[in-house]
């Protein structure tokens, strides 16, 4: 049986340089060093981690960062932020694109790691579907994210932050996202659209179980074998000089400054009652929406119809032909995708610079 | 033009195995994604380009290309000196997707060896054809598995 590597820290939270210089490291040594694929399972301390080319002093609030003691740093996969911390599985893995097994292209590699986690999920007895593009679901609820970068040669890095638990005030407290205006109602904005294995277990789930769930997965997933492994001394050298290079570098954490960062908020009455749309644009993509007002739909639908605009184009004819992808008769009762396009396009017009 | 098998793959242009395209006139060397490519990838919503007056080698990563969480590379078909940018992208990405031949060029390359790299590339409708049915069949062959 076909042997991988596992790099698993369970007996301390590692600091975001160490994770991530790690997790840069594994496509690193599978294209230079012929290593086979490598699963690194741990976990962060508290921290905040952004996207490669999120803008983050728009997407933090830095000072409310540093006041918590949260760390905050960029990743080298795409995506949004990520709160992370010890109750939060973080795992890194690197593999060839060739690799049999894996599914082919942008969408095949998601959808294989999706199904990996999907079947880690359900050895510890919660059912959880993909949510496409990039997230993993439970009954409308995100419990994971999935991001993704081509590396050196053919080989990928994949990332994936799980929530075995998860702090609400904290996120909210930190994040500059379209729910901030929001106020009172954030919190239940939030509770509505994540959910974590703690909750749905309704148990003490401890996140050393995730771990070996994961494990197990991608071992019965990929028909292999893992050997517990560390970093040989020339992957400990390139370690460090990630660490050295990137994820302590001022440059590094602070670039990819949009001068387009913007929210904005948009109200439209309709015949199916008021759509209230928070909007979040980075350049001329959307990197958040969230729907509300006092339409009748379901948690699901609204958040289908959420994701569908997620790092998409935020054109108008895009905004609808997205939309429309998803669209099913009477996902919001009254309304229809020319009107919800109407809303957004108001949020998108009244957006102001972050 | 030529359609294979549902992409639209121009017959005049040179293509790089990791899907950048070239369009030659001269010395010049206008460069983007195939439609395989964006279709693949989905919505495009971040590139990251190199500077001007960058020099290239053929086969280097030359950028980056975000399409909704999946960092992918630009690859310079050929070698030489970045001679142009397209600025409408850091308005606008989609441009990519909903033009790829056309407004979603990427950037121009003032080639340095042309004449040598042309021969690296893929080029006619029957090698571009070849190159498209293999890259369908690998995707076809991992999804059976499951």
């Amino acid at each position: 049986m076909v042997t991988w590597r596992l790099f698993k820290e369970t007996s301390r939270s590692l600091t975001t340089a160490e994770g991530l210089a790690i997790d840069d490291t594994l496509p690193w040594a599978v294209s230079n060093l012929g290593s086979p694929p490598i699963l690194h399972l741990y976990t962060f301390i508290p921290s905040v981690i952004v996207g490669k080319y999120q803008d983050i002093e728009a997407a933090l609030k830095l000072d409310r960062c540093k006041a918590r003691g949260i760390e905050y740093n960029r990743r080298s996969t795409g995506g949004g932020t990520v709160i992370m911390g010890p109750d939060i599985v973080a795992l890194g893995f690197g593999i060839n694109v060739d690799h049999p097994g894996l599914r082919k292209g942008v969408a095949g590699v998601f959808e294989s790691l999706s199904q990996v986690l999907i079947l880690a999920l359900k050895k510890v007895g919660i059912s959880a579907s993909f949510r496409p593009k990039n997230d993993l679901e439970v009954q409308g609820k995100k419990i994971a994210g999935l991001s993704a970068a081509s590396e050196s040669g053919k080989a990928l890095l994949f990332h994936t932050s799980l929530l075995v638990d998860f702090d609400v005030e904290l996120m909210t407290d930190i994040m500059n996202t379209p729910l901030i205006k929001l106020h009172d109602k954030g919190y239940n904005c939030f509770s509505q659209r994540m959910t974590a294995a703690r909750w749905e277990l309704g148990r003490n789930m401890q996140v050393a179980e995730m771990l070996d769930a994961i494990q197990e997965a991608f071992e019965e997933y990929f028909d292999i074998r893992f050997k517990a492994d560390t970093p040989s001394a020339r992957e400990k050298a390139k370690i460090q000089e990630f660490i050295d290079t990137r994820y302590t570098q001022h440059d590094w954490i602070f670039s990819h400054k949009h001068p387009r960062s913007r929210m904005g908020i948009g109200q439209l009455k309709t015949k199916g009652g008021l759509l209230e749309i928070y909007l979040s644009l980075s350049g001329g993509s959307i990197e958040n929406v969230v729907i509300t007002g006092d339409f009748f739909s379901t948690t699901e639908n609204v958040q289908k119809l959420e994701n569908a605009l997620k790092w998409t184009s935020a054109r108008p004819e895009m905004i609808e032909k997205n939309l429309a992808s998803v669209w099913e008769d009477e996902m919001i009762y009254g309304v229809d995708v020319p009107t919800l396009t109407a809303a957004v396009l108001k949020a998108k017009e009244n957006q102001v610079r972050l | 033009m030529a359609e294979i098998k549902g992409y639209n793959m121009p017959d005049e242009l040179y293509y790089h195995e990791e899907h950048s395209w070239a369009r030659v006139d001269g010395n010049k060397v206008t460069v983007g994604m195939t439609d395989f490519f964006q279709k693949e990838a989905g919505d495009i919503v971040f590139v990251d380009l190199p500077e001007e007056e960058d020099e290239v080698e053929q086969g280097e990563v030359c950028g980056k290309i975000q399409s909704r969480k999946w960092i992918g590379k630009l690859v310079a078909p050929v070698s030489g000196e970045i001679a142009e940018i397209n600025e409408d992208l850091e308005e606008d990405c989609s441009l990519i997707n909903t033009d790829p031949y056309g407004k979603g060029w990427i950037l121009v390359i003032e080639a340095s060896n042309l004449d040598e790299e042309l021969g690296n590339l893929m080029h006619g409708v029957d090698t571009v054809t070849e190159f498209i049915e293999k890259e369908i069949q690998k995707a076809e062959e991992e999804k059976a598995k499951e």
